[in-house]
């Protein structure tokens, strides 16, 4: 199977590949819009609705009543406030009022500070501006927990009481928190346009960053199949020039674009194999009818020349003086003559046995059956090397002319034993199931072919084995391989040596996939 | 009877156009002004009692931050750019627990702001209404004929409260269970605009004053 060839050449360099990256074919800006519209389509229906919602929904979170009791807050605490600073104020005037004139004030004070809620300090001053007795409450105020509120009291015969007050700081804190909270919310009512129009325009962003996602991701998607398919308008130009080598990648995807592709590539191949097999037929019924006429040219003089040297030897037998230096020449003479005429009558006969290769009868065969009955059967070829069969556990039904087969397997072992020498051959054949064909496989541990020869060993009269061969058998071979419908080809053996590769048509191959 | 589609976009669109358009100053009216020369700089003093009536005082001391800017610039009377501009930010916290007004005053002369207490309305109203210390630039630099005018807002919302906004919107967005952040929350938080100066804003204009007019001290 030849392997997939790209239909153009890449451009070449970092901005050509960029370029190509980011051409976009009509089929691709298609569908790209297509999911530009379906995505974006029912969003602009809703970008209507996106202005509407959020002033709605800015309407419920900011009902003017809630704002305003937010804003009201503060004067609430001062309210509270005003309320504690009274009743402090008047705690402080019943203390002063309560104030003993003669008696133990500190003992009044200490009293007070026990009975007074919050009071923490409290400091009797004379008229004279002296401090005549004060008293503190023994709780501190470490963590802050809550700050002076100072009152003051002027007793009426001179002199005042000053009374210090607890209140809670958490309500400072509390104010703090709902001031922030309260400008907060104002300023969130003031900017409700804005932030309405804000949420609108947000909306209408997000709406262009998921159509251009869409298009990009359109794009993408559509790339996958359209370059397949552009590869594969370009791979049916080249076919359609007489490039009959072309084969389309179908990457990685099975869909129906990929079946086609593969399709393609099948047919392409079909149709090339169908070409070189009736090339190479046309070219083999040549080179038959060079040796057909050969052997008859060559052996048309073969018997006169045998007849003529007869007559000259019983001549000579029969003469009543004989030189013997000239009979001794003439028995030299005669040697020759019968070796190269023997020579020429074995070229003779396989140029008669290549012209008159018979048409293939075909019959339903099991191939490894066949294989191994074949080597069962040969002797001598098993005396002449060490065979090894490999065959699948599948059976490999076939149609084949035994006959022939019996030639093309004998041909194939006689390279493989004659390219193993001078070391002891070794021989491994393979009977397997392989993509729908059958496979049989001839393997030596000979020195292989080279890769440039490849071609040309199945070339009527190319041998590689000076002197021995004609160059005929693996022609032969091939030949018949063709009228089988099959195919062979030559390669290396992992470990070494050569390898040749028969496939041919399986009887129950299922119909190739469209 | 229901308008049509047509009718109804339009009247969207005049109402865009409408909001669009920059607030009008609420009030507009003769400036009085006092401009003299101290020490070769011409320094106004603005009575502004127009805009801080008694009636402010529950605005004033709501227990909220407020925020006065006051913008003060020389118009040529032959019309140009203002050749000096002058801009005050007044912000006033009135302390609930003292029961005394927080005034920070920022200006040029005094940009990290200069703090006062004032013990009633009365004396931040004085304040406000009777602007002085306004430095209007070398007084030989006025224009020959030239109009003062001054622009004064009333609580507009500032960079600070919008930065608040922004951050309400995107945090508002955070409050979910999820605990992760609205993207379009976060996207409406950035695009948030500067909003006009609001409602509360007022325009005066002086007479027509001359630079030779301009008293001396």
């Amino acid at each position: 199977m030849s392997p997939a060839l790209p239909v153009a050449a890449p451009p070449a360099g970092l901005p050509g590949r960029i370029r190509t990256a980011l051409r976009i074919s009509r089929f691709e800006l298609r569908i790209a819009a297509a999911l530009v519209l379906a995505a974006t389509l029912p969003l602009v229906g809703a970008a209507g609705l996106a202005d509407r919602v959020a002033a709605e929904n800015l309407a419920l979170g900011l009902d003017p009543r809630v704002v305003q009791r937010l804003q009201t807050i503060p004067a609430l605490y001062g309210d509270l406030f005003q309320a504690r600073k009274q009743l402090y104020a008047s705690e402080a005037g019943e203390l002063a009022r309560a104030l003993p004139q003669n008696g133990d004030v500190n003992a009044f004070l200490e009293a007070a500070i026990r009975r007074t809620p919050r009071l923490r300090r409290i400091t009797f001053i004379s008229p004279e501006g002296e401090v005549r007795a004060e008293r503190e409450a023994a709780t501190r105020n470490p963590e802050g927990e809550w700050r002076e509120a100072p009152a003051r009291v002027e007793l009426p015969g001179g002199g005042r009481l000053e009374c210090v007050f607890a209140i809670e700081a958490q309500y400072f804190a509390d104010l703090a928190e709902a001031r922030d909270l309260a400008e907060t919310v104002q300023g969130v009512s003031a900017l409700r346009s804005e932030i309405r129009r804000s949420y609108v325009r947000a909306f209408i962003a997000l709406l262009v960053v998921w159509a251009l996602a869409a298009a990009l991701l359109g794009i993408w998607l559509a790339r996958g199949t359209t370059r397949r398919v552009s590869r594969l308008v370009a791979g049916v130009q080249r076919l359609g020039g007489g490039d009959l080598s072309v084969q389309v990648d179908p990457g990685r995807a099975n869909d129906e674009v990929a079946g086609l592709t593969r399709a393609f590539n099948a047919m392409v191949r079909e149709v090339r194999e169908s070409r070189d097999r009736i090339v190479y037929l046309e070219k083999i019924s040549g080179w038959q009818e060079v040796a057909r006429r050969l052997a008859h040219e060559i052996k048309n003089p073969l018997t006169p020349m045998k007849l003529a040297f007869q007559q000259l030897k019983a001549r000579f037998d029969g003469l009543s003086f004989r030189d013997p230096a000239f009979g001794r020449l003439l028995e030299e003479v005669g040697e020759i003559m019968r070796d190269e005429i023997g020579t020429l009558q074995r070229l003779v006969d396989e140029f008669s046995g290549f012209a008159k290769l018979p048409d293939v009868r075909p019959e339903p065969t099991e191939l490894g059956t066949f294989v191994e009955d074949y080597l069962r059967q040969s002797p001598q070829l098993s005396a002449a090397a060490d065979l090894e069969l490999t065959r699948a556990q599948d059976p490999c039904p076939v149609d084949l002319d035994r006959a022939l087969m019996r030639r093309v397997l004998a041909n194939l072992c006689a390279n493989a034993v004659e390219a193993a020498r001078p070391a002891h051959p070794r021989l491994h054949l393979g009977v397997s199931r392989q993509g729908g064909r059958a496979v049989l496989t001839v393997a030596d541990e000979g020195p292989g072919v080279p890769a440039n020869l490849r071609e040309r060993i199945f070339d009527p009269y190319f041998t590689t084995k000076a002197g021995i061969g004609t160059g005929l058998g693996l022609a032969i071979v091939k030949k018949i391989v063709l009228q089988h419908g099959g195919e062979i080809q030559v390669g290396d053996r992992p470990g070494g040596g050569a390898s040749f590769t028969l496939t041919f048509p399986l009887r129950d191959a299922p119909p190739p996939a469209r | 009877m229901t308008a049509s589609p047509a009718r109804r976009l339009g009247g969207a669109a005049l109402a865009l156009f409408l909001a669009a358009l920059p607030a009008r100053p609420a009030t507009e009216g003769l400036l009085a002004i006092t401009l003299t020369v101290v020490n070769g700089r011409a320094v106004a003093a603005l009575d502004l009692s127009a805009v801080f009536g008694p009636s402010r005082q529950p605005e004033f001391g709501n227990g909220l931050n407020n925020l006065v800017e006051i913008y003060t610039s020389v118009v040529p009377a032959n019309g140009g750019t203002p050749s000096a501009i002058h801009g005050r930010i007044i912000e006033i916290l009135y302390d609930v627990w003292e029961e005394t007004y927080a005034v920070t005053i920022k200006d040029p002369e005094h940009p990290s702001g200069r703090r006062l207490v004032l013990p009633s309305f009365d004396a931040l109203r004085s304040l406000l209404s009777d602007e002085r210390e306004i430095d209007l630039g070398a007084a030989g630099g006025l224009p020959e004929a030239f109009t003062v005018e001054t622009r004064v807002e009333v609580n507009p919302i500032s960079k600070e409260q919008l930065q608040r906004t922004r951050e309400y919107i995107a945090a508002a967005s955070g409050a979910r269970p999820s605990g992760s952040r609205s993207v379009l929350g976060a996207v409406a938080s950035f695009l948030l605009r500067e909003p006009d100066a609001g409602r509360d804003v007022h325009l005066f204009r002086s007479a027509l004053l001359t630079r030779s007019g301009v008293a001396g001290r």
